[in-house]
């Protein structure tokens, strides 16, 4: 770590801590609450920027010094820091998002001036980004478990903020206890370590599964599995996020979708690659079952929602599928003796993850701007925003195309990766699972086809055609924070897909210290214009070129016109209503008509529900009122945490016989215990 | 002749007051009338501080007479003078009732005695002072435990956890020459008046909720 980057970290620390101590102290005076709070988040985003970007370009060996962050007053505690390649790639991401979403929030936390403490609301917010970037730089099991605690708790207060609402209060409580039962797993995992290790410091568990018996080092790999695949909102695992992140505020949701989930894959690749030492076939398979199927249930859900929120929430735990994708094929490339494969698929997974960050951070900053305009998030109540709001629609198509994956911008480059290490993954074992890696690359090219679906839908009902109500039809352009915050991941998202071979340079030293080799030379083709896949039977594309090729195009309908149609007899009239005059909304494709197709491919899944009531005078055709109502199964909340649930509460009704509430009882509990006891040890 | 020499000496009146204490404790368990019963507790803890001054006296270890010291003041005069005031004002004066009679109470505790005195047999070689002071001393906890759901009011209760804590007392002192190290000893006493200066209170409150101090009454508090 090199002199700039060790005074910036520490300075990105405290400018958090300073904002929120700032903002509770002037909580009382809001504007000044929101200028300090998010002013100076966005300050320490942009230090912490600074930090780690030089501290990843400096290279793999100058990106490995501890220190402590403040001298320990508790014996055997210290809270040391240590900025590692992987804790710096991370750590990049949550300062690119703190600048962005800080920079949203002060004008969007003006919408809470007058009802709302935006004093807390800052607060909270800025303890969010210590916490989380401290969560990527902890060095001990212990003092990251204080900080990753503190950062769900955070989550909590910020998901529940607009507690004023039921549906908030009890998707926090929900988030809170998902949260717990994690950290439990997490817990039991680190103590499995310590065990091993003797300590309880991150580099005396380095390649410390080697150590271990096979048996306890399995059960290790799956306590984190599941610790953090709570976090991260992989299915079955993932009940909190749709909950969660439509009642937070936008600003929040942001957060939370872009970097909080992102925790999750951080111990996945932490545990995996760094601690449990060279991986059996299975975990890297489970991983990337599991990435297959959050990749497509989550999209499939994420077509049935017609709220905004919700529609991107069950799109992060597709993107999170496609993340656990890429682990997962590294894992079990490091397994069969690929190290350049396991390096490729590792970096499409990190690469993919950064792109998430920027892409659906973009989209949910986007969403709050509309819900901000229109005060509602339901899809069927809007329509024709992007006459009333040009910047937002320009940024959310931007958002739009990143996410579904279409070239050039940055969603395409890394699930190009990502297939690219898939389709190669083939040729790496003579055993049958090889066939996962086909297998889950046809499930990765229907996730995309199905994302573009979804996001055509969610584009087109908010954006396009004629507003559905009156919300949408007064709705008016965001403010300028708004929209710079907006703007600067747009910049981002067209960065990451324009250049990727200019940043693949910054992975060099995470996949160092992961797989021990660097790749990014051998990614980048034609003078770093073009990116390869890196060997020999790999493909090549060029985002560059492919803009230059679309911006080419561009002019074509103009020069068919000039050669065709010149002559032709023109006539001037309204888009899309065939001649017939007077459009009205009542015509429009709803977000439901749209999935219609989808619902009844995927019967089986949706378990589609409808109930139509008519009521009429004479005949059924000419009806007074009809009312339409539809539902969807979401099939892990009926089958399994439904039934789990009323099991505990059988449990628990079963329980309380023993809670007769008399004091003799109790005592004669206690008695009856201390005998045995005592008999026990006769 | 040779006289007893005064180790010998502290043993045997250690052995006698010990006794002494389990004997109250058995009265405690089948006398029903309030007042007599704080009386038999502060007579109880009258032979505890006689013990710990014995120590004292015996081993020169100066500082149990401030043990001594307080236990007379705490147990002997203040709580016993506490909870005579509380009875006299709530004007309740006998127990009624109880889970078991007094025969029944009276043999079980025998055998509470009887098991206690086996626990603590493998642990005489360690008593420094005294014979079988340690089985006394869990006889006390176990009986005082068994005073404690068997009445129902609310003093008497007080009472029990209050011959529980001398039955550790004693347990401490048999075990260890000086008894537990000062700071443990003050830490206890001052908790255990603050919790019977707690009880205090609550048996207020439920004599003005339930016009009784009965506390089987409190399951009217479930939900």
């Amino acid at each position: 770590m090199n002199e700039l980057s060790a005074t910036l970290l520490p300075c990105a620390l405290w400018t958090y801590l300073a904002g929120m101590v700032g903002a509770v102290l002037f909580q009382r005076a809001e504007r000044l609450a929101n200028g300090i709070g998010f002013g100076l988040g966005a300050v320490g985003g942009f230090c912490g920027i600074l930090a780690f970007a030089t501290a990843l370009a400096t290279g793999a060996a100058a990106v490995n010094q501890s220190f402590d962050l403040f001298p320990s007053l508790i014996p055997y505690v210290r809270f040391s820091i240590r900025a590692d390649a992987l804790g710096c790639f991370f750590g990049l991401m949550v300062s690119l998002l703190a600048v962005a979403i800080s920079i949203y929030s002060l004008g969007y936390a003006r919408g809470y001036y007058g009802h709302k403490n935006v004093g807390v609301l800052a607060a909270f917010f800025n303890l969010l980004l210590l916490a989380t970037t401290l969560v990527f730089l902890a060095d001990n099991a212990f003092f990251f478990l204080v900080v990753w605690e503190i950062m769900a708790f955070c989550g909590y207060a910020l998901v529940s903020f607009e507690h004023e609402k039921e549906e908030s209060r009890s998707a926090g409580v929900l988030f809170f206890i998902m949260s717990h039962l994690g950290t439990g797993c997490l817990i039991l995992g680190f103590l499995l370590l310590f065990q091993a290790s003797g300590s309880h410091g991150f580099d005396s568990f380095h390649a410390l599964g080697d150590q271990m018996p096979e048996g306890r080092r399995n059960l290790v790999f799956l306590l984190f599995l599941f610790g953090f695949g709570i976090k991260a909102g992989m299915i079955p695992l993932h009940i909190w996020l749709p909950a969660a992140h439509p009642v937070a505020p936008s600003n929040v949701s942001a957060f939370m979708s872009g970097v909080l989930i992102k925790t999750g894959i951080y111990g996945i690749t932490r545990v995996c690659f760094d601690f449990l030492g060279s991986p059996p076939n299975w975990w890297g398979v489970t991983v990337l079952a599991l990435g297959t199927v959050s990749a497509v249930l989550g999209v499939l859900y994420a077509l049935m929602e017609h709220d905004l929120k919700r529609l991107l929430a069950y799109h992060s735990i597709e993107n999170i599928g496609i993340i656990l994708m890429g682990l997962g094929a590294s894992l079990m490339f490091l397994h069969s003796g690929h190290p350049v494969l396991a390096s490729l698929a590792l970096i499409a997974g990190l690469y993919h993850t950064l792109n998430h960050a920027s892409f659906k951070a973009l989209l949910f900053l986007g969403a709050g701007a509309v819900l901000h305009a229109t005060h509602t998030r339901n899809m069927e109540e809007l329509g024709g925003l992007a006459k009333r709001m040009r910047w937002t629609a320009l940024f959310f198509l931007v958002g739009a195309v990143a996410i579904s994956a279409l070239p050039p911008l940055n969603g395409f480059v890394s699930e190009w990766l990502t297939y690219q290490s898939l389709l190669q993954g083939f040729g790496t074992t003579p055993s049958l699972i090889r066939l996962m890696f086909p297998l889950s690359g046809a499930m990765l090219a229907l996730t995309g086809a199905l994302a573009a679906a979804c996001f055509v839908k969610a584009f087109g009902i908010t954006f396009l055609a004629q507003p559905r109500s009156d919300h949408a039809r007064h709705a008016h352009e965001a403010s300028w924070p708004l929209l710079g915050g907006q703007a600067i991941l747009t910049a981002a998202c067209v960065f990451l897909g324009l250049f990727p071979t200019a940043f693949l340079k910054l992975l060099d030293p995470v996949t160092q210290q992961l797989t021990g080799r660097q790749l990014s030379a051998q990614l980048s083709a034609a003078g770093g214009l073009a990116l390869s896949s890196g060997t020999a039977q790999g493909g090549m594309v060029s985002t560059p070129g492919i803009t230059l090729m679309l911006l080419g195009l561009l002019p074509l309908p103009l020069v068919l016109w000039l050669v065709f149609a010149r002559k032709a007899r023109t006539r001037p009239g309204p888009t899309w209503d065939c001649g017939l005059r007077g459009l009205t909304p009542q015509m429009e494709y709803t977000a439901t008509g749209f999935s219609k197709p989808l619902r009844m491919i995927f019967k089986a899944l949706f378990r589609p529900r409808r109930e139509v009531q008519r009521e009429y005078d004479f005949s059924p055709y000419y009806a007074r009122t009809i009312r339409f109502e539809s539902h969807v199964e979401e099939m892990f909340q009926t089958r399994v945490y439904r039934p789990f649930n009323l099991a505990v509460l059988r449990l628990s009704r079963r329980l309380r016989a023993l809670q007769a509430g008399s004091l003799q009882a109790y005592l004669i509990y206690i008695f009856i215990t201390l005998l045995l006891l005592l008999l026990f040890a006769l | 002749m040779n006289g007893p020499t005064p180790a010998e000496i502290s043993a045997q009146l250690i052995t006698f007051c010990a006794a002494g204490m389990l004997v109250f404790q058995l009265l405690l368990i089948v006398q029903r009338m309030l007042l007599t019963n704080i009386r038999l507790f502060a007579l109880q803890s009258f032979l505890l501080t006689s013990i710990a001054g014995i120590i004292a006296y015996f081993h020169n270890a100066t500082h149990v007479y401030l043990v001594a010291a307080l236990t007379l003041i705490g147990k002997v005069v203040f709580l016993p003078w506490l909870l005579d005031r509380q009875v006299r004002r709530i004007g309740i004066s006998q127990e009624i009732e109880p889970l078991l009679n007094a025969p029944a109470s009276m043999l079980l505790c025998g055998g509470l005695t009887l098991l206690s005195y086996i626990v603590a047999r493998p642990f005489t070689a360690l008593e420094r002072l005294g014979n079988n002071t340690l089985g006394i001393a869990m006889s006390l906890v176990l009986t005082g435990f068994f005073l404690m759901f068997n009445r129902r009011k609310a003093i008497t209760q007080v009472l029990a956890l209050l011959t529980v804590e001398n039955g550790v007392m004693l347990a401490a002192v048999a075990l260890t020459t000086y008894g537990m190290p000062l700071v443990v000893e003050l830490g206890i006493f001052f908790d255990v008046v603050v919790a019977v200066m707690v009880l205090g209170i609550l048996v207020y409150r439920i004599r003005d909720s339930f016009a009784s101090m009965d506390t089987s009454k409190l399951n009217q508090l479930k939900g």
